[in-house]
């Protein structure tokens, strides 16, 4: 199947909009769907590679791969009008729905479901945790440093700034050993 | 007014980039600035915007307009999502093409082994911290996150199912 990158700034635009508006439940889906099924921006094996560099840098991992394909495909202004396509229609959403929210707060039913999804959400992060963790499971190295961090963070409340230089930096260490 | 909407960029372009394995790993930090140290919200009131963000389509960093909208309006909602969105684009923009450059680097290899384990205990302190909102634990919250987590790991469905549930448990449980 051949890859055609999109040709002009409107219709890159125009995918990344229909990204942000459709992805329900989670983007990664309905990006993989718009840009290597529909569109055919990407073959699959560019579109996981691009997705794994984005898991790997900081910040929102959907708002990179915004940013990298733009830059790629129209350099400075595809990154913007890639990232502004992919964000323009779920924050009018986002906020919308917050709005209704706030008037409703008060209401015990409203307020129990609210945060019924937000526990369902956390159980979320949880699942998939577990599923990245199972590849480390056989590493006593790993899981020491993952018992760490999260008696750190989760339960001792450590600013995320003091322990994320010592536990990159400790665990550099151990990579470069071959102990990780 | 200015000085809050200076804080939330101030506050949400350094959550950008240290927000390595993305939105998730960056929750407790999130929580923590948010709630303990600028009181932008009450600790249910975080968890119940994460739950918007989360039931409404798009990126789950909406959450920053969310919170941007609380404590400064309008406003505050748009320079959230830029700050927290900026740093880490920027970083996207020069390290895509040093990333390839460097495939077979020892030193690529060691990083990206080392970053692993970080993320992982990260996003489950994520979890852990948005299902324990008041730092005492509610068996309630754990139970719908505990099957939440389980049917992501037993099953490849659209983790709206497991919204739509987590709305079902909390309408019968906790209301």
């Amino acid at each position: 199947m051949p890859v055609t990158p999109p040709r002009t700034l409107t219709e890159l635009f125009l995918g990344f909009l229909s990204i942000g508006a459709r992805s329900f439940g989670g983007v990664l889906p309905w990006a993989h769907r718009v840009m290597v099924e529909e569109r055919r921006w990407l073959a699959p094996a560019d579109f996981a590679e691009t997705i794994g560099l984005c898991q790997f840098l900081p910040g929102p991992n959907i708002g990179n791969a915004s940013i990298v394909l733009g830059k790629r495909w129209f350099g400075v202004r595809g990154a913007l009008v890639a990232f502004l396509g992919l964000v323009a229609l779920p924050f009018v959403w986002v906020l919308a729905l917050g709005a209704v929210y706030a008037d409703y707060a008060t209401v015990p039913l409203v307020k129990g479901i609210v945060t019924g999804v937000g526990a369902a959400g956390a159980g979320l992060f949880i699942g998939t945790a577990i599923k990245l963790g199972r590849a480390l499971a056989r590493n006593p190295t790993a899981l020491v440093l993952v018992a760490a961090c999260f008696l750190a963070v989760a339960l001792g409340r450590v600013s995320l700034l003091y322990v994320l230089p010592v536990a990159l930096a400790l665990a550099i260490v151990a990579a470069r050993r071959e102990w990780l | 007014m200015a000085l809050t909407l200076l804080e939330l960029a101030l506050y949400f372009g350094l959550l950008s980039v240290v927000a390595f394995g993305g939105m998730p790993a960056v929750m407790p930090e999130m929580q923590r600035i948010v709630v303990e140290v600028k009181e932008w919200t009450s600790p249910v009131e975080f968890i119940q915007l994460f739950a918007v963000a989360q039931a409404a389509p798009g990126p789950n960093v909406l959450i920053a307009s969310l919170i941007g909208w609380k404590a400064a309006g309008l406003a505050g909602a748009v320079v959230a999502l830029l700050a927290v969105c900026g740093p880490a684009a920027v970083i996207a923009w020069w390290v895509a093409d040093l990333w390839d450059r460097f495939k077979d680097s020892p030193w690529r290899l060691a990083i990206q082994r080392a970053i692993a384990p970080i993320v992982v205990a990260l996003i489950l302190s994520g979890g852990y911290v948005i299902a324990t909102p008041d730092g005492t634990p509610d068996w309630r919250m754990w139970l719908i996150a505990a099957a939440s987590a389980a049917a992501v790991l037993a099953t490849r469905a659209n983790p709206l199912w497991m919204i739509a549930g987590g709305a079902l448990m909390g309408a019968l449980l906790l209301s």
